[in-house]
């Protein structure tokens, strides 16, 4: 089934642009035994940028297949992917990383923080992948964006998991990417320390103008974002 | 570079990248410290058995000496002497006309010296309770010494007048023994020492005289010296080392250091397990970096450049560290066995510590760089889904590049494929052996586990949970019991060798071992000999051999000198006598490794030593031609002989058959051990006899026994430090998956677990997996000893099932005990705690 989301007014006025993220007819299948299990069929969906976009469904759904795919992060079995009008499906691994350098941040539901660094070095990484010579003062800054100014030099483990969930935030958002991944950002977290973060989260991409693509379960979180698209067992179904 | 360096040094704050360089820099230590140690113990023997050379080194020559090799030792600050040593005739000086036609001439070993001599050792004199004393003096011109010997000989005493040549010198001393009591001991004649300031004048050295030259030097850099002359030496010079000139010694230096050397590569053992241990626990902490790295946009190519850069960082400064706590180790146990030795130990060489520098960068990045290319592979989606495979361990090239570098590692400590391939293919065969030990174990685990039969033991059901937990860890639990088996096996080889293979060692130099030879006796005076010296143990007459002396002039018909042959031992044999002799059967000590003794119809063969066959490059059935006192013997070589020269008994390196020897003009030799405070029977021996010579072995025995007693105090200091390693290594390889453990204890503490039941399966596990250690060790052990005894100490194998049982329960219990002190705190902090840690 194939789900072509309506563009938004704002995606309206800039319609000659091609979308920040087109996918055409993605299929996920993995070998399980001497079976084939379809994870994904034919899905197919276009994000305009500056969008934001939650992908909602059951547990094994495909919610966090889809958003490897478009994330580049996997590869489909057929089908492709485009950000921006580049097809990124067809590039080689390196060429892939490449053009996420910089250009997407991630945020992960378990945070994915390395616990050796410190608040400032993780926002740092990003910028030090890229090679970029301001990174600690970057970093710094987006820190303090965060409300983690006075934090800089605590290890993860020493930070509540609000607090490492912002660090995430910051360190997806360091890099002025265009697009923003968020897998269950709220997974962790309880309900109020999980509403602050959406919170961050939606002010940010309002003020970088970022395209944000979310996995959720929290309908209310879904119910923030300018479209939904519902998968149930691979198919998009609203 | 800068991102890798920063990562270092954020990398150093983790518990995991700590054990990992503090478990390199144990390695490097040990294997530094152990290394280092033996070094410099090895340099202590080294000199105390060139005491029997009198100098750290000698070189002689046929001419006299170019002056260049003095210059060139007096600047590397050596001490240095030149002498000369020549035969001579030497009376007692006339008093009148009538004693000057009575008077008495002998043949003399004449030494002319100057001063400082000897370099090493002093000459000894007897003071008047018959007790030998040092003798300080020096030889000065107009002067002589003369050994005991000469002056019963000649019945001079010191103060009396000798001709030597044209002078007269007057008797200074009289002497016991000297230290250089190496060189052909069975051709010694009374010894005379003059200063070489009076040679020219006794015309005693003509053109053509028979003489040796000789520099002999003294100080560290004596072995330097030896190495940059050895170059230079032209035709009839000679680099004297006391390995080449006495067997007996050579073979307990090789001893001494082959034990120390194993002691070192025991020490690469235990720094293998805890290296791939902490390394293991490490990138599995490195999969999450590397997933980022991919994640946020870092190549494969990138990726795996950075990992491969902070390895390389990290093992720099765990060997830089390693290093430097090797110098301080071997320090320490320099200065623990410092009353051991007579001297202070020599200065430690630097190559011990860049070798283990080495070995830790060696073996870290043989070990990582197959996991670390599968690290860089890591699929960056694994950020979304945790449940990925994890990293793979780099397959067979892993295992290969692990072993390579293991073999690379062993090569470099002891210079010896045949080691290496032991020790390599010990590592292979425990790790084979170990998987299919786990797989058995694991197998039978869940058969009992799964049936309920485990209940219906008896068992508790927390043991049945226990057990299970081995199973669900498979990967874990095969490494665990590989790695405590190495352990295990390397700790009971550890005390095996220091027992065991080590008393053998010493057995075979037993007390009463001969320390007295006769030599030149005439058959006419066997049965007065006979007579005359103590019987042997079991009351039968001591042995007596024929000698024949001969040179060997031709091989398989065609004629050989000294020129043909490379070697320069060869050239040496070739140039003199061989000592001929005949025994009826193998004589003690000897092991025939090639062909057949010959019996008692044979004739015209011969057996001959396996190293002095290698010398002279001769194989059997090849034919031997020796001049026997202008006549020509030929024999064919029907059998190789190795002898156990650390016996000090009579060993000849060429036997040939009785009827063969017959005709020819011989004497004979026997020797026996006489207590140190007999001087009455060689008095009377004598008298009875005054044309045998009596030699004394004594000092030299001493001396190697000596050696052996401080390389066993040696060694148990070098042991107890690789023991001490080797706890380390087994507590590493115990608290290996302490985590799993800690978080799966508190999932069960929650889910309503009391602490008796964890305890218990705690148990259950530990148990198990340290007596399978146990059984693999010990089993690993017995064909590692039997390897290291049969194939490199070449000495008896003992069985000591002693030994296996303690092993096997010391493995059991301290795993057990290892295992509870790591996992206990589970039980005490809140599980909640725990969990969250993850």
């Amino acid at each position: 089934m194939t789900a072509i989301l309506t563009p938004s007014p704002v995606a309206n006025t800039l319609s000659s642009q091609p979308p920040a993220i087109r996918a055409d007819a993605l299929t996920r299948v993995v070998p399980l035994g001497d079976r084939q299990l379809t994870i994904l069929e034919a899905v197919s969906l276009n994000v305009a940028a500056g969008e934001t976009l939650a992908i909602v469904g059951a547990s094994g759904s495909g919610k966090t297949t889809l958003l490897g795919l478009l994330a580049g992060l996997d590869r489909p079995n057929s089908g492709s992917v485009a950000w921006h009008g580049e097809a990124v499906s067809s590039l080689t691994e390196d060429a892939l990383a490449k053009r996420r350098q910089g250009a997407i941040g991630f945020v992960f539901q378990s945070f994915q923080l390395l616990p050796a660094l410190t608040a400032l070095e993780n926002v740092m990484l990003p910028l030090e992948l890229a090679g970029a010579r301001d990174a600690e003062k970057r970093a710094a800054d987006w820190l303090t964006r965060v409300g983690l100014g006075e934090r800089v030099d605590h290890l993860p483990k020493q930070l509540s998991g609000g607090e490492q969930q912002r660090v995430a935030i910051a360190r997806a958002f360091v890099a002025d990417p265009k697009i923003v991944f968020a897998d269950e950002p709220t997974g962790n977290l309880d309900t109020d320390t999980g509403a602050e973060i959406v919170e961050l989260m939606f002010s940010l991409n309002r003020e970088q103008g970022t395209t944000l693509v979310l996995v959720t379960h929290d309908p209310e979180l879904a119910a923030r974002c300018g479209h939904v698209v519902r998968l149930a067992r691979g198919k998009v179904v609203s | 570079m800068n991102l890798v360096l920063r990562f270092v040094r954020r990398e150093l704050r983790s518990t995991e990248a700590r054990i990992l360089v503090l478990a390199l820099a144990v390695a490097v230590a040990s294997v530094g410290a152990v290394a280092m140690f033996a070094d410099r113990v090895k340099g202590a023997f080294a000199n105390q058995a060139n005491v029997l050379l009198g100098a750290d080194a000698m070189i002689s020559g046929d001419r006299p000496l170019p002056e260049t090799f003095a210059q060139t030792a007096a600047a590397m600050g050596l001490k240095v002497t030149e002498s000369s040593r020549f035969g001579s005739m030497i009376s007692a000086a006339a008093k009148d006309a009538a004693s000057a036609t009575a008077r008495q001439s002998v043949l003399a070993d004449v030494k002319a010296v100057a001063a400082p001599y000897p370099l090493r050792g002093t000459l000894e004199a007897r003071d008047a309770r018959g007790e030998r004393v040092p003798l300080v003096a020096q030889v000065k011109p107009g002067e002589v010494f003369v050994d005991e010997r000469l002056a019963s000989r000649l019945g001079v005493k010191a103060g009396d007048v000798l001709e030597v040549g044209k002078n007269t010198p007057r008797i200074a001393q009289v002497f016991a023994e000297e230290p250089e009591v190496a060189g052909n001991f069975l051709s010694a004649a009374p010894k005379v020492l003059m200063s070489s300031a009076d040679v020219a004048a006794s015309e005693l050295l003509g053109p053509g005289s028979r003489a040796t030259y000789r520099l002999q030097v003294a100080g560290e850099r004596a072995q330097e010296f030896a190495a940059a002359i050895k170059p230079k030496l032209g035709p009839g010079q000679r680099l004297e080392t006391i390995r080449e000139l006495r067997p007996e010694v050579r073979s307990t230096l090789e001893r001494s250091e082959q034990f120390l050397g194993l002691a070192a590569s025991f020490a690469v053992f235990l720094a293998v397990v805890a290296i791939v241990l902490a390394l293991r626990r490490y990138l599995k902490r490195e999969l999450d970096t590397a997933t980022l790295f991919r994640t946020l946009g870092a190549g494969q190519r990138q990726t795996l450049m950075h990992f491969v850069g902070q390895f390389f960082v990290l093992a720099l400064i765990a060997c830089v560290l390693g290093v430097l706590l090797a110098f301080a180790a071997q320090a320490a146990l320099a200065w623990a066995v410092r009353g051991l030795f007579a001297s202070a130990l020599p200065a430690a060489g630097w190559l011990p510590l860049a070798k283990a520098f080495a070995t830790g960068l060696v073996l870290l990045l043989g070990f990582a760089i197959p996991p670390l290319v599968a690290l860089a592979a890591t699929p960056p989606v694994r950020a979304l889904r945790r449940d990925m495979p994890t990293v793979g361990s780099g397959g067979v090239l892993a295992a290969v590049l692990g072993a390579v570098a293991v073999l690379a590692v062993v090569l470099m400590q002891s210079q010896d494929w045949q080691t290496g391939a032991i020790f390599v293919g010990g590592l292979v065969a425990l790790v084979g052996v170990a998987t299919l030990l786990a797989a058995l174990l694991l197998w039978c685990i869940r058969r009992l586990v799964r049936s309920g039969r485990m209940a219906r033991l008896g068992g508790p059901q927390s043991w049945a949970y226990g057990l299970a937990n081995l199973d669900r860890r498979r990967l874990s639990t095969a490494l665990q019991i590989a790695c405590l088996g190495l352990g295990v096996m390397t700790l009971i080889t550890v005390g095996f060798v220091r027992t065991d293979l080590f008393s053998a060692w010493q057995k075979s130099l037993p007390p009463d071992a001969p320390n007295r030879f006769l030599i030149n006796i005439q058959q006419d005076q066997i049965e007065t000999i006979q007579s005359l010296v103590p019987k042997t143990a079991n009351g039968k007459p001591v042995a007596v051999y024929p000698m024949v002396r001969g040179r060997l002039v031709a091989v398989n018909g065609k004629t050989v000198t000294a020129k043909d042959f490379p070697d320069e031992r060869a050239k040496r044999l070739v140039d003199r006598e061989f000592n001929l002799s005949a025994s009826a059967s193998l004589p003690p000590a000897n092991k025939i490794i090639a062909g057949d003794y010959y019996g008692a119809n044979d004739r015209g063969v011969m057996s001959i030593e396996e190293g002095i066959a290698t010398t002279l490059n001769l194989k059997l059935e090849d034919r031997v031609t020796f001049d026997v006192a202008g006549e020509q013997v030929e024999v064919r070589i029907t059998s190789l002989r190795k002898v156990d020269w650390d016996s000090f008994r009579v060993n000849f390196f060429a036997l040939i058959p009785e009827a063969t020897l017959a005709p020819l003009p011989k004497s004979y030799i026997t020797a026996f051990h006489l207590p140190e405070r007999d001087t009455q029977t060689l008095a009377s021996v004598v008298n009875a006899a005054p044309n045998v010579l009596a030699i004394d072995v004594s000092e030299m025995m001493a001396r190697v026994r000596s050696i052996v007693d401080q390389v066993a105090r040696a060694l148990e200091f070098v042991f107890a430090f690789t023991l001490l390693a080797g706890l380390l290594t087994l507590y590493t390889a115990v608290i290996a998956t302490q985590d799993e453990r800690r978080y799966d204890t508190a999932l069960i503490r929650t889910l309503g677990g009391t602490r008796s039941q964890i305890r218990s399966s705690l148990i259950a596990e530990f148990t198990t997996l340290g007596g399978a250690a146990g059984l693999l060790g010990v089993a690993g052990s017995v064909v590692l000893t039997w390897a290291l005894a049969s194939r490199i100490l070449k000495i008896d194998f003992i069985a000591s099932p002693v030994v296996w049982v303690v092993g096997f329960a010391l493995a059991t219990g301290l795993t057990l005990l290892a295992g509870w002190l790591g996992t206990r705190s589970v039980l005490t902090t809140p599980p909640i705690q725990v969990l969250r840690e993850g």
